[in-house]
C-alpha cells in the first residue's frame, strides 16, 4: 500500500466533462466567496457569530443555509435526469452513459433526503422550538453545534466525490449485492457509507438534544398540553430519530464490514443474506420519512391557526394523531418490499398497518380544514402553501394507500408510479411546508419580511411545476416504466417525459426566483421591517420577542397560562391597554461559543476521507484528533458567560417601549 | 424554585438518594439477585430435567427478569412519579427493540422459507 | 390589578400548579443524565439491530463451525461474573462520589476498571482462539454476525474503560465539582447498560445458542 492508499491522480475526473466542469465552477465559486468574505473583513464575524455559535437560532440558520445549497445540487441532478430521459428515447442514447446516470440518481436521492430535507427540518426545529417553549436554548447547546458540523462533514464528503473519484451507483439506499465490494469495488459506495455514518452521529445527538429539551426544559406553566403543536411534532420526530438512526448505523456499518474486512453479512457467498439488508434499512427508512413529515405537519398547524385568526381546531386530537403516527411508523416498514417474498401472511399484516397509519393523517387534514373554516383567512404565501399541500398531499397519500395493498404493489412496485407517489408526498408534504415555514419565520430570524409577490410566484412555480413533472409519471408507471431508466425503449412515452421535463424546468425557475426573492428582499428590506417582532399577529411565544430575538431570547422566562400562551397574553394586554408588570431583571448565564464542533467535524472528515481511500495512517490520526478535541473540551471548566443585568434591562425596556406604542395603535383602532 | 425542590420531584435515572446504608443495600440486593438469575440461567441451559422447547423460553424470561433487576437496583428506574419520564423513555425504547428484533426474525424466517434456493445453495445458507 | 388580570395571570408571581411543566426548566443535574439515558436507549436499539442480524444469520454457517463447536460456557460464566461485579463496584463508587470521598471513589473505580479489563481479556482470548482455528468473522455469515454483535459490545466496554480512565484523572485533578460528578453519573448509567446488554448476549448467543 502506498502512502496515499488507493488515491491517485486518476481520481480527478479529467476525462469526464460534466463532473470536471462542475468541479471547476464550484471551486471558482467557493474561491470567489472566500475572497469576498476576506475583503469585507467578515471572517471574525462569521467565526464568532455563526461558526462557533452555540445559539440555537444561529445553528438553525446554518442548517437551512446548508439545505438550500444542497437543494441546488440535488435539483441539478434532477434536471439532468429529466433531460436524459427526454433525450434517450428509441435509438438515441442521450448524453449520460449508464455509469454516470446511475451516480446521478443515487446522488440525487441521497442529497435530497439526507442533506436537504433533514437539515431543513432540523434547522426549523432548532430555530423555533426553544422560542416556542419559552426558554433560552436547547438542553445541550454545544452538542447542538457539533451535530450541525458533523452533518456538514457528511455533505462535504458526498460533494467531494464529484471532484475526487466517483459516487455510488447503487441508488440512495445502496442495496447489496450490487453495493458489495465484488460488484462495486470503487470508492463510490464508500463515500456514500462514510458520509452517512458521520452525519448519522450528528442526527442521533440532535435527537437526544431535542427530546430532552422538549420534555425537561419548558417555560414555567407550560404543561405538555399547553405546548404548541409544532413542539409536539418536533418531539415525535426526534423520538423517531432517536430510535431509527441506530438501525441505519448498524446496517450501513455491517455493509462497511463486508466491504472493508471481508465479512459476510450480505454477500452472495459465505451464507450472507442480502434480504436482511433490505429489511433493516427499511426499518430505518420508513420512520425516516415520518421524521420529515411530522414537523412539516407542525408547520402547517402553526400557519393555519395564525393566518385564520383562530386557535387550531382539535388540539388534543392533533397531539394524539401525532403520537399515534410516531408509534405506528415503526410497524409498517415491510411495505417497501412486499415483492421480496415474505409471503401473504406477513404482507397482509404490514399492508393493513400501512393503511391504518393513513387515518391519523386524515384526522389532521380535517383539523386544518376546520381551523380555516369560520376564520378570517389571510391569503399570504404560507397559506398558499397550506392549500397547495392539502390538494397535493391528499392525492399523494391516496396513492400511498393504493400501494399499501400488496396485490396492487406487485404491479407498480419500483415503477414510475412509486416515484411519483413519494415525490408527491415529499414535495407536497415536506417541501411546501419548508417553503411556508421559510416565509413565516424569516422575519423572526432577520428582522424583515420577504417580498410577498415574488413569494407567490415561487409558490406557483413549485405547484405547477410539480404537477407537470410528476403527474405523467403515474401514467408511465402503469404502462410499465420502471424507475432509474437511463434509456427509454418505448417512443410513445416521449410526450409524457417531455411534459415532465418542462415541469422540472418550472421548478427550477421557482428555485431561481427563491434566490431572486431573497436578494431583492434584502435590498429593499427597509420597506418591510418587522418593528414589533409580531408581523403576522402570531399566537405562539416566538412572536413575543423582537426580531431578531436577543441571544438569550427572553429577558425573563414567560409565565404560561393556558394554551396559546402568547395570544392570551396579547389579547389581555390589548384589552387593558397595558403590558404585564415589569419583572425583576437578573443577569443571565448563557453558554460560550465553542470551536469544538467544527474542529471535531474536521477530524471526522479527515478520518472519513482516509477510510474511503484506504489511507490508514491518516484515518488513525483523524480518530485520535477527534478524541483529543473531545477530551480537551471536557477538560474546560468555563463553559458559560454572564450577560449583565444592565444589558438585559436595556433590551427589555426597548422591547416594552415598542410594544406599548404598537398597543396604543391597536387600542385606538379597535 | 430551588435546585433541591426540583430534585425532589424529578430524579435522573441512576442517581442515588437516601442514606448510605440503604444505598449500599440496594446494590447488594441487586447483585445477589442478578447472581442468582445468572446461576439459574446456566443451570437451566444445562439440565435435562426441563421440557426441551421450554428451556429457551425460560432463559428469555430469566434474562428479562435480570434486566429488570439491573434497571431497578442499579439504575434506580422505579415507578415513582419522579421517574415518569425515565420509565416512558424506557418503554418506548423497549417497544422499538421488540419490534426490530421480533419483526426482523419473523420476516426473515418467512423470506428464507419462501425464497427457495437450489439445494446446493441451501447448504451454503443454512446448516441443520 | 383587576381580578380578571389576576385570573388570567397578568401578574408576575409564581406559576399556578398545573402538574408536569409548571416548574420551568429543570436543573442540569436532571437534564444531563436524562439526555444520557436517551442516548443509552438509542444504543439499546443499535444492539437490537445487531441481535436481529445475529438471529437471522446464526444458522448460516456455510458448512463451517457452529455454535456448539465454538462456544465455551465456563469462560462465559467467568466473563459474566466479572462484568456483573464490575457493575456492582461501580455503584459503590457512585455512593462514595456522592459523599465526595476521594479515596473510596478512586478505589472502587479502579476495581470497576480492573474487572472490566478481565472481561475484555477473556473476550479477546476467545476471539483470538476462534480466529486461530479458522473460525474468524470472514468464515461465514454466522461468524460475521457473532463477531460484530459481541465485538460491538466489547468495543463499547473498551470505550467505557477509556472514559473511566479519563474520569478518574479528572476527579483527581479537579475534585468533585458538580459537572464532573454529573459525568460520573452518566458513566455509571453507561456501565450498567452494558451489563444489561451482556445479559442479552450470554442468554441468546451463548446459552440458547448451544442448547
Amino acid at each position: 500500500m502506498t502512502l496515499f492508499g488507493r488515491l491517485t491522480w486518476d481520481a480527478i475526473p479529467f476525462n469526464q466533462p460534466i463532473p470536471l466542469i462542475t468541479s471547476l465552477v464550484v471551486l471558482l465559486a467557493l474561491g470567489g466567496v472566500a475572497v469576498w468574505v476576506t475583503r469585507m473583513k467578515a471572517w471574525p464575524y462569521l467565526w464568532n457569530e455563526y461558526i462557533t455559535s452555540t445559539d440555537h437560532k444561529r445553528i438553525g440558520i446554518m442548517y437551512i443555509v446548508l439545505a438550500l445549497l444542497m437543494l441546488v445540487r440535488g435539483f441539478a441532478d434532477a434536471i439532468m435526469m429529466r433531460a436524459q430521459q427526454s433525450l434517450a428515447i428509441g435509438a438515441s442514447q442521450g448524453y449520460l452513459p449508464p455509469e454516470h446516470y446511475n451516480q446521478i440518481f443515487s446522488a440525487h436521492g441521497t442529497i435530497m433526503i439526507f442533506f436537504v430535507a433533514m437539515p431543513f427540518v432540523i434547522g426549523f426545529m432548532n430555530f423555533v422550538v426553544p422560542l416556542q417553549l419559552g426558554v433560552r436554548d436547547v438542553a445541550f447547546p454545544t452538542m447542538n453545534n457539533v451535530s450541525f458540523w458533523l452533518t456538514s462533514s457528511g455533505a462535504l464528503l458526498v460533494n467531494l466525490s464529484l471532484f475526487l473519484g466517483e459516487f455510488a451507483r447503487t441508488g440512495w439506499l445502496g442495496f447489496p449485492p450490487l453495493s458489495e465490494k465484488a460488484f462495486s469495488p470503487g470508492v463510490g459506495v464508500d463515500y456514500y457509507l462514510v458520509a452517512l455514518q458521520i452525519s448519522g452521529v450528528g442526527t442521533v445527538l440532535t435527537a437526544v438534544n431535542f427530546v430532552t429539551t422538549i420534555l425537561k426544559t419548558r417555560a414555567p406553566g407550560m404543561s405538555y398540553l399547553r405546548m404548541p403543536v409544532f413542539c409536539w411534532t418536533a418531539l415525535a420526530s426526534n423520538l423517531i430519530m432517536l430510535a431509527a438512526f441506530p438501525v441505519l448505523t448498524v446496517v450501513l456499518g455491517e455493509l462497511m464490514l463486508d466491504r472493508y474486512l471481508g465479512f459476510h453479512f450480505f454477500t452472495n457467498d459465505g451464507g450472507g443474506n442480502s434480504m436482511l439488508y433490505m429489511n433493516l434499512i427499511w426499518v430505518w427508512g420508513h420512520p425516516e420519512v415520518y421524521i420529515l413529515v411530522l414537523p412539516a405537519f407542525g408547520i402547517y398547524s402553526e400557519v393555519a391557526a395564525t393566518f385564520s385568526g383562530k386557535p387550531l381546531f382539535g388540539y388534543r386530537s392533533m397531539v394524539f394523531a401525532t403520537l399515534t403516527i410516531c408509534i405506528i411508523s415503526y410497524m409498517v416498514w415491510l411495505h417497501h418490499f412486499f415483492t421480496m417474498g415474505a409471503g401473504g401472511d406477513v404482507n397482509a399484516v404490514f399492508g393493513i398497518a400501512s393503511m391504518i397509519i393513513g387515518i391519523p393523517t386524515g384526522v389532521k387534514i380535517y383539523n386544518w380544514l376546520f381551523t380555516m373554516y369560520g376564520g378570517r383567512v389571510r391569503f399570504t404565501v404560507p397559506i398558499y402553501y397550506l392549500i397547495g399541500f392539502m390538494l397535493t398531499f391528499v392525492i399523494g397519500g391516496l396513492t400511498g394507500v393504493l400501494l399499501a395493498i400488496p396485490p396492487v404493489d406487485f404491479v407498480v412496485h419500483n415503477s414510475l408510479f412509486l416515484v411519483a407517489h413519494f415525490h408527491q408526498v415529499i414535495i407536497g408534504g415536506v417541501v411546501f411546508a419548508l417553503m411556508a415555514g421559510y416565509t413565516y419565520w424569516f422575519p423572526k430570524a432577520f428582522g424583515f419580511t420577504l417580498d410577498e409577490r415574488l413569494g407567490k410566484a415561487v409558490f406557483w412555480c413549485w405547484f405547477i411545476g410539480f404537477h407537470l413533472a410528476f403527474m405523467p409519471l403515474y401514467v408511465l408507471g402503469f404502462w410499465g416504466a420502471t424507475r432509474r431508466m437511463q434509456h427509454i425503449p418505448d417512443p410513445s412515452w416521449a410526450p409524457y417525459l417531455n411534459v415532465a421535463f418542462v415541469g422540472a424546468v418550472i421548478i427550477g425557475l421557482g428555485i431561481v426566483l427563491t434566490v431572486v426573492q431573497l436578494l431583492y428582499s434584502i435590498k429593499t428590506r427597509d420597506q418591510r421591517r418587522d418593528i414589533t417582532g409580531d408581523p403576522w399577529d402570531g399566537r405562539t411565544l416566538e412572536w413575543l420577542t423582537l426580531s431578531p430575538p436577543p441571544h438569550y431570547n427572553f429577558a425573563v422566562l414567560p409565565d404560561v397560562h393556558g394554551e396559546e400562551a402568547y395570544w392570551t397574553r396579547k389579547q389581555t394586554a390589548i384589552k387593558m391597554d397595558q403590558l404585564i408588570a415589569e419583572p425583576d431583571y437578573k443577569p443571565i448565564e448563557m453558554p460560550l461559543n465553542t470551536p469544538t464542533g467544527i474542529i471535531c467535524a474536521f477530524f471526522a472528515s479527515v478520518c472519513g476521507f482516509a477510510v474511503i481511500w484506504y489511507i490508514w495512517w491518516l484515518a488513525v490520526l483523524g480518530l485520535i484528533g477527534a478524541f483529543a478535541v473531545f477530551v480537551w473540551y471536557a477538560w474546560q471548566d468555563e463553559h458559560e458567560h454572564i450577560i449583565p443585568v444592565e444589558e438585559v434591562r436595556a433590551n427589555a425596556r426597548e422591547r416594552r417601549r415598542i410594544r406599548m406604542e404598537h398597543l396604543h395603535e391597536l387600542s385606538q383602532s379597535t | 424554585m430551588t435546585e433541591d425542590e426540583n430534585n425532589l420531584l424529578d430524579v435522573a435515572p441512576g442517581s442515588p438518594h437516601d442514606n448510605i446504608v440503604s444505598e449500599v443495600a440496594a446494590y447488594v440486593i441487586g447483585l445477589g439477585l442478578a447472581l442468582l438469575m445468572t446461576g439459574v440461567s446456566f443451570w437451566v441451559a444445562s439440565t435435562s430435567v426441563l421440557w426441551g422447547p421450554g428451556v429457551a423460553v425460560g432463559l428469555v424470561v430469566l434474562a428479562i427478569a435480570q434486566i429488570g433487576i439491573h434497571l431497578v437496583f442499579f439504575l434506580h428506574v422505579t415507578s415513582g412519579p419522579d421517574n415518569t419520564n425515565n420509565v416512558l423513555a424506557l418503554a418506548f425504547g423497549a417497544l422499538i427493540v421488540f419490534l426490530v428484533m421480533i419483526g426482523t426474525i419473523w420476516i426473515m424466517a418467512h423470506m428464507n422459507a419462501n425464497v427457495g434456493m437450489a439445494p446446493e445453495m441451501m447448504n451454503l445458507q443454512m446448516q441443520r | 390589578m383587576t381580578t380578571e388580570a389576576a385570573t388570567i395571570g397578568l401578574t408576575h408571581g409564581g406559576s399556578e400548579d398545573t402538574g408536569l411543566g409548571h416548574r420551568g426548566p429543570e436543573s442540569k443535574s436532571i437534564v444531563v443524565p436524562y439526555g444520557f439515558w436517551l442516548f443509552v436507549l438509542s444504543d439499546m436499539v443499535l444492539f437490537s439491530a445487531l441481535f436481529a442480524s445475529y438471529g437471522t444469520l446464526v444458522q448460516a454457517t456455510d458448512g463451517g463451525p457452529t455454535t456448539h463447536q465454538l462456544f465455551h460456557r465456563d469462560l462465559v460464566a467467568v466473563e459474566t461474573i466479572a462484568l456483573l461485579l464490575s457493575s456492582f463496584v461501580c455503584g459503590l463508587a457512585m455512593i462514595a462520589a456522592k459523599r465526595a470521598n476521594m479515596v473510596w471513589t478512586q478505589a472502587w473505580l479502579i476495581m470497576t476498571g480492573l474487572l472490566g479489563a478481565v472481561f475484555l481479556g477473556i473476550e479477546l482470548y476467545e476471539f483470538a482462539s476462534m480466529i486461530g482455528e479458522g473460525a474468524g468473522p470472514q468464515r461465514s455469515a454466522f461468524l460475521s454476525s457473532f463477531f460484530t454483535l459481541v465485538g460491538c459490545h466489547g468495543a463499547h466496554v473498551t470505550a467505557g474503560l477509556l472514559w473511566l480512565g479519563t474520569m478518574m484523572a479528572q476527579i483527581w485533578a479537579k475534585g468533585f465539582q458538580q459537572h464532573i460528578v454529573r459525568r460520573l453519573l452518566c458513566f455509571s448509567i453507561f456501565w450498567h447498560a452494558l451489563d444489561i446488554i451482556w445479559v442479552g448476549i450470554f442468554t441468546i448467543v451463548y446459552l440458547i445458542g448451544t442448547l
